[in-house]
């Protein structure tokens, strides 16, 4: 009896799962199907797998550059996520193990970011780009994600900072170490899971924007996958094969990331709230 | 000697330590600066320039005054995308928090597989909005969308709803995918708080006889109940603020019915060019988060000040 129950909450979450996630399921049900099928008044819950196939992958990548747009959103999202951590870890670091005037400011800017809409935001973003000649250019984009990341990251890998002994590095000091190497070869190695946690949530956010690339890029070749995924919607009678397949290969690098990383996520979200 | 020394010593270690200190925290001040208080200087800047621009950077060449806010505050519109974005935000952040509190529930049980479960519940966090987005807008659709078709096979619609372009229906039409988004923060949220409650407290109640629902109100919510209104205030911020669910999939119509002050933002400046009246539309979004906020303040005091 007590052995049967663990089982039986398996199968249970297991069920609530497939319900939660039925639209990724109808997401690549949609993308493998032939549009005959597709379109069809009672559509068909469980197709069988003779009626699969990848046309609808290929005729996406063959219609539209999806490749150079995920290309775009890539070099956006390593540039903004890279840019944001070490400017974060530092300031974090800083913020953690010293007492400075920058401290009182520092809740009061990330509330801020979170109360400012990327739609308002993005006004005087695209004035400010204008002005530098930067329309058009993936460096607006990075620097535009970075400006939303660096707060809330600098935030989250204080709390990490806070969690590791000072002791660790007064050690590495000791034996000769100056205070930024001991900081570089003692502390961030083991902030590790805090900052792998840090990095799952800028990569997401950047690879998800759609308000500055929509309003900072025009040129077709400049666009990210998400401004190129909606530019599908806009046409007269979606293919919605290639639309499903065109959008689930948008996902594969933020899934895998998250897949691999989630546990980091967890654990970080834990030690962050007991802190 | 030695007495005098040391205080002097000590006093530029101190010096180079406070050096230290700035020095790392420089980048991310300049950063702060140009990226956000000085775009937020902007917005205040711009929000008393008046009319219609298309050269967004003669915008100072605009007469200067206060119209934009008469203008945005005396137009019913701004009040009805008050109330969209209020319905919109409390639409999503309560059926969301009830989701994320049952499956936070569940997660902290103890059962095999429990790790590849509640990464793959926490997935829809990772999709991007306009992919949500487009993902219901498939679901929704009215001609060939398994909601329809669900909703026919019951018997409970004789003709198909064109969700997406009714108007009485498209604001729920863009809750719906908003609340699949926004449930795994309050599941990671919920179980991370729910995970520092101490184990014992359930084994003592356990003993006790107490049931399951005792045991949830006496142990569980008041060990959650902080980081839970936590949750709840960025969630309803995220909200308020969200902007690429609802542009992908209605860009604010039919008839301004989905149309939230982020939308209306928006299409002020990028369809219309009123920046002025854009920026003011800002201003008064701000102002709205910031009562939300000093409402919440008790709350928010303890986390971030």
């Amino acid at each position: 009896m007590r052995r049967a129950r663990p089982l039986g909450l398996t199968l249970g979450v297991a069920l609530l799962c497939l319900a939660l996630l039925f639209p990724f399921y109808w997401m690549l049900v949609t993308a493998v199907l032939p549009t005959s099928m597709v379109l069809a008044r009672e559509p068909t819950l469980l197709p069988s797998f003779a009626d699969m196939s990848f046309r609808a992958f290929v005729a996406a990548f063959d219609r539209k550059p999806l490749a150079t747009w995920m290309l775009n959103s890539l070099i956006v999202t390593v540039g903004a996520t890279l840019l944001s951590l070490v400017i974060a870890s530092l300031a974090g670091y800083s913020l953690s193990r010293f007492r400075t005037r920058v401290q009182e400011f520092t809740g009061l800017t990330l509330l801020l970011t979170k109360m400012l809409p990327g739609s308002l935001i993005v006004i005087p973003f695209f004035i400010m780009a204008a002005t530098f000649g930067l329309i058009d250019s993936l460096w607006a984009l990075m620097l535009a994600n970075a400006a939303v990341g660096v707060p809330f990251a600098t935030w989250m890998l204080k709390g990490f900072f806070d969690g590791i002994p000072r002791d660790l590095e007064h050690a590495a000091m000791i034996d000769g170490c100056s205070h930024l190497s001991a900081f570089v070869y003692v502390i961030v190695p083991l902030a590790r899971p805090g900052i792998a946690a840090c990095a799952i949530y800028l990569a997401i956010l950047s690879w998800s924007d759609f308000v500055f690339a929509r309003t900072l890029i025009n040129d077709q070749s400049h666009w990210t996958i998400t401004t190129g995924l909606v530019s599908f919607i806009g046409e007269h009678g979606i293919d919605w094969p290639e639309l499903m397949a065109a959008g689930a290969m948008s996902m594969v690098p933020m899934v895998l990331l998250f897949l691999v990383l989630e546990p980091f996520l967890v654990s970080g979200m834990t030690t962050g709230s007991q802190r | 000697m030695g007495s005098v020394a040391r205080p002097a010593r000590r006093r530029t270690l101190a010096r180079r330590e406070r050096r230290f200190a700035y020095a790392l925290l420089a980048p991310a001040v300049i950063a702060v600066a140009a990226l956000i208080a000085y775009p937020m200087y902007l917005i205040f800047a711009t929000s008393f320039r008046e009319g219609k621009s298309l050269n967004f950077l003669a915008l100072n060449r605009r007469p200067f005054g206060l119209g934009n806010y008469r203008d945005v505050l005396t137009d019913g519109a701004t009040w009805h995308n008050v109330y969209v974005s209020a319905a919109y935000t409390f639409g999503t952040i309560v059926p969301a928090f009830l989701i994320g509190l049952g499956t936070a529930l569940l997660l902290n049980q103890v059962f095999p597989l429990r790790r590849w479960l509640r990464s793959l519940m926490l997935l829809p966090w990772a999709v991007p909005g306009v992919m949500v987005s487009i993902i219901f807008l498939w679901l929704f659709d009215a001609s060939f969308g398994v909601v329809n078709y669900a909703l026919r096979s019951l018997h409970l619609i004789s003709t198909d709803i064109a969700w997406y372009t009714t108007e009485s229906t498209a604001l729920v039409a863009v809750i719906v995918p908003t609340i699949w988004k926004s449930y795994p923060f309050f599941t990671l949220t919920l179980l991370a708080a729910m995970q520092s409650v101490p184990v014992d407290l359930y084994e003592a109640a356990k003993v006790d006889g107490a049931s399951a629902w005792a045991r949830f109100r006496a142990i569980t919510w008041p060990g959650i109940r902080g980081p839970a209104t936590l949750a709840l205030v960025l969630n309803g911020l995220w909200a308020f603020r969200e902007f690429d669910i609802i542009y992908a999939a209605t860009a604010g119509g039919p008839s301004q019915a989905t149309e939230t002050l982020g939308i209306r933002a928006y299409n002020e400046a990028f369809s219309f060019f009123y920046m002025g009246r854009a920026s003011v539309v800002g201003v008064l979004m701000l102002a709205i988060a910031m009562l939300f906020v000093f409402l919440a303040r008790k709350q928010l005091r303890k986390e971030f000040f």
